[in-house]
């Protein structure tokens, strides 16, 4: 094989990466612009994908409207790669380059805590459709906005739900110390359930990947008296294994959730195990949802040729009609001005709920739906506002 | 003395790249650039045991996350600790070290890791090395998971001071260079070389392999550990998968791509890899030439990318460089290069 020599593969190198980045891009009339990276390849792909189609679905709907302020808007589109290296080089592209004037990121806290020290830095608004992390804006700044509940709040209706629907005073918990969600999601069920007059009868933990839960049922078994119910802070690939195992030691009594569990993958892996699970989420998403739910769901499908694959999909679709509502009500294409707008939005009927900040709280006030599993399906069992919530 | 007035010259001129980027660049290339110099300290520090020893070892990136945590967790206020680490032992959270004093602690801590691991691992050859110090890694990222007392186990670790500026990484890089060049092409870089080119011929002239290996192996490891220190500082924060399995592959490309047993191929492929991915990551979304419009294909620079290593890996298996160097024929040349280049008979 003739070697090509090491000047001609410098120069052939280099020669390709001119002509590539020749390419340029050209625009339609003067849209705003609305920078949405996100993790379409990676790990995170199966939460970010669903949402980006949510919200080109959005800006769709409000560009066939007409546009906001009479202009059309424009998602300004980049995938990450789930690598923090690549988010932050991505935010100073959407930031110097794109000169976008706010952004909508992520459905992981990990990745709106990479791109959140620049946004903060020049002043532009974030909002997240799906990172529940209620701490975000205390670790990142005033810009950062969440379009979903917090953590506290999904805990503390999962409480809720477990005294006064499941009739469960006494209950135990189970944690999942790998992540940062279900770490929080643990400590604000605990605060909310004491505060209702819960008793928990005991804790226990365990780690993201751990397959056997032998030594933590056999406790349970132990206990002198059955718990009420369980609350397992955990994800989808975990709870399966956790509910399978539970129901084989002959234990029967419901589990409890957060929104970890909303995936396809509960019924397919838990099949007749996952009888008897609840969980928080932000819509519920299904046969029988609510007609405005439904109506997303038609459009979506029509759109992307198929049905929402979970609440990241309604999302999104909602993160970009707060923040179209946000610059339609600051009146000018102006990072400050919307930023406040958002802050100040009030009663934004979204598909997964209404959305109002009370004043200088970046997390919204928003319902929860519970959703349990009988006969194989899924169901609303639920949907309410917590009645206390604790400190972020 | 022509030479040493080009050197001083050519410093000079980095050092105005580094502090004089920020005003005249946009802050996108300036992250590119920094970037760059950052991977460069990785795969020169990686070129250390893989190229020039023959020490493949895929437990580089497990001394990257081992300097970027020691460095967060001591870098991290006071009150941060409290906060964040709240079991973190008594004698490590009254103090809140600076940049550099970190960086170098870091660098010392992954050198000593180096000793400890290397010292049984650094007896085996060949594929051997490279499954045992993949095992290194594998344990090191365990081991972030697990001492969440210390990492906050598979959580993020965040609030680590955002101080990796591009005059520090450029700084860090001429230091990197510097003693790797005068290591690699003097007599230890010479007994580094017979170790890899016939083990059984450099033992026999008298050449102590186990401590040959285990020097270079060390010493890349604490570059590799300031390394991770200024990633950590770029980034502010990270978690354990971030250095895991991807990254190690990312820059055992970016060295086999430049060229195995050459420095300037280090930082070639390093240059060549980053800007062919950020180009190739604009141009996945889409364009239009003329009334063409191609439509965005988001993964197709992933693609693109394993392609061209393929191509390149048919073409110049041994890299862009090779054995050689590039030097403007400022710097000695290594004896062999032109033998192993076949321009000398």
């Amino acid at each position: 094989m003739k070697n090509i020599n090491r000047r001609t593969a410098l120069g052939l190198g280099l020669s390709t990466a001119i002509v590539l980045a020749g390419t340029g891009r050209s625009f339609a009339a003067d849209p705003i612009k609305i920078g949405f990276p996100a993790n379409l390849t990676g790990n995170a792909a199966s939460l970010d994908a669903p949402m980006l189609n949510g919200g080109k679905l959005a800006a769709a709907e409000i560009n066939a409207a007409g546009g906001v302020l009479g202009r059309p808007i424009e998602l300004v589109v980049y995938d990450t790669k789930s690598d923090p290296t690549v988010i932050a080089t991505v935010a100073s592209q959407l930031i110097d380059s794109d000169k976008v004037v706010s952004i909508i990121a992520y459905s992981d806290s990990d990745s709106v805590l990479a791109i959140g020290p620049q946004i903060q830095k020049a002043q532009i608004p974030l909002i997240t459709p799906g990172a529940t992390s209620p701490k975000l804006p205390s670790q990142l700044g005033n810009e950062v906005f969440l379009a979903c509940f917090g953590d506290n709040v999904q805990a503390a209706v999962g409480a809720d739900f477990a005294l006064n629907n499941l009739k469960a005073k006494t209950g135990y918990l189970l944690t999942d110390l790998g992540t940062e969600y279900t770490t929080l999601l643990s400590d604000y069920f605990v605060k909310t359930y004491e505060h209702g007059g819960g008793k928990l009868l005991g804790k226990d933990t365990y780690k993201t990947g751990d397959k056997t839960f032998t030594a933590q049922i056999a406790k349970i078994k132990a206990l002198p008296e059955a718990p009420g119910f369980i609350y397992a802070a955990s994800l989808v690939d975990e709870v399966t294994l956790i509910l399978k195992q539970l129901r084989q030691a002959g234990i029967n009594v419901p589990v409890v959730g957060g929104d970890g569990y909303d995936s396809p993958l509960l019924l397919e892996v838990g099949g007749k195990a996952a009888e008897g699970a609840y969980f928080t989420t932000h819509s519920y998403i299904g046969v029988g949802a609510t007609p405005k739910v439904q109506k997303f769901m038609d459009a979506y499908k029509a759109a992307n040729k198929v049905d929402p694959e979970n609440a990241f999909a309604a999302l999104g679709y909602d993160a970009v009609k707060l923040m179209a509502d946000a610059i339609t009500r600051a009146g000018a294409v102006d990072s400050a001005k919307i930023r406040d707008a958002i802050a100040a939005t009030s009663g934004l009927d979204g598909v997964t709920g209404t959305i109002t900040y009370r004043a200088g709280i970046a997390v919204p006030d928003k319902s929860v739906s519970v959703i349990g599993v009988k006969d194989g399906k899924l169901f609303l069992a639920s949907e309410a506002a917590p009645t206390f919530v604790p400190e972020p | 003395m022509v030479r040493l007035l080009l050197v001083t010259l050519l410093l000079v001129l980095v050092a105005g790249v580094a502090f004089g980027a920020p005003y005249l660049m946009s802050d996108y290339f300036v992250r590119v650039l920094l970037i760059i110099a950052l991977n460069s300290i990785f795969v020169l520090s990686l070129s250390l045991s893989n190229g020039f020893t023959g020490v493949f070892s895929l437990g580089h990136v497990g001394f990257i996350g081992a300097g970027a945590y020691v460095s967060g967790i001591l870098s991290l206020t006071v009150a941060q600790k409290a906060s964040l680490l709240p079991n973190l032992p008594v004698f490590m959270n009254w103090f809140s070290m600076p940049f550099l004093p970190a960086t170098l602690t870091a660098g010392a801590f992954t050198a000593l890791l180096a000793v400890i691991v290397g010292y049984p691992l650094m007896r085996l050859s060949g594929y051997f090395v490279s499954v045992a110090t993949m095992g290194f890694l594998i344990i090191v990222n365990v081991v972030l998971i697990n001492a969440s007392n210390f990492t906050r186990g598979a959580r993020t670790f965040t609030g680590v001071p955002l101080d990796t500026s591009l005059p520090w990484v450029f700084g860090w890089l001429v230091v990197t260079l510097f003693v790797l060049w005068r290591l690699v092409y003097s007599p230890f870089g010479r007994r580094m070389k017979a170790v890899r080119d016939d083990t059984v011929a450099a033992s026999a002239i008298g050449i102590d392999m186990l401590n040959t290996r285990l020097s270079a192996f060390a010493i890349g490891a604490f570059f590799a550990g300031v390394g991770g220190s200024l990633y950590a500082h770029y980034l502010g924060s990270f978690s354990p998968v971030t250095f895991y399995f991807a990254m190690t592959m990312n820059l055992i490309a970016m060295l086999v791509l430049g060229g195995m047993g050459s420095l300037s191929g280090a930082i070639i492929g390093v240059i060549c890899v980053t800007l062919l991915s950020e180009v190739l990551r604009s141009v996945e979304r889409g364009f239009t030439i003329g009334d063409f419009i191609v439509p965005a294909l988001f993964g197709a620079s992933q693609v693109a990318l394993g392609f061209i290593f393929i191509l390149i890996m048919i073409f110049r298996p041994k890299g862009i460089m090779g054995e050689s160097e590039f030097g403007f024929g400022l710097f000695r040349r290594s004896a062999n290069s032109k033998i192993k280049q076949g321009e000398v008979k």
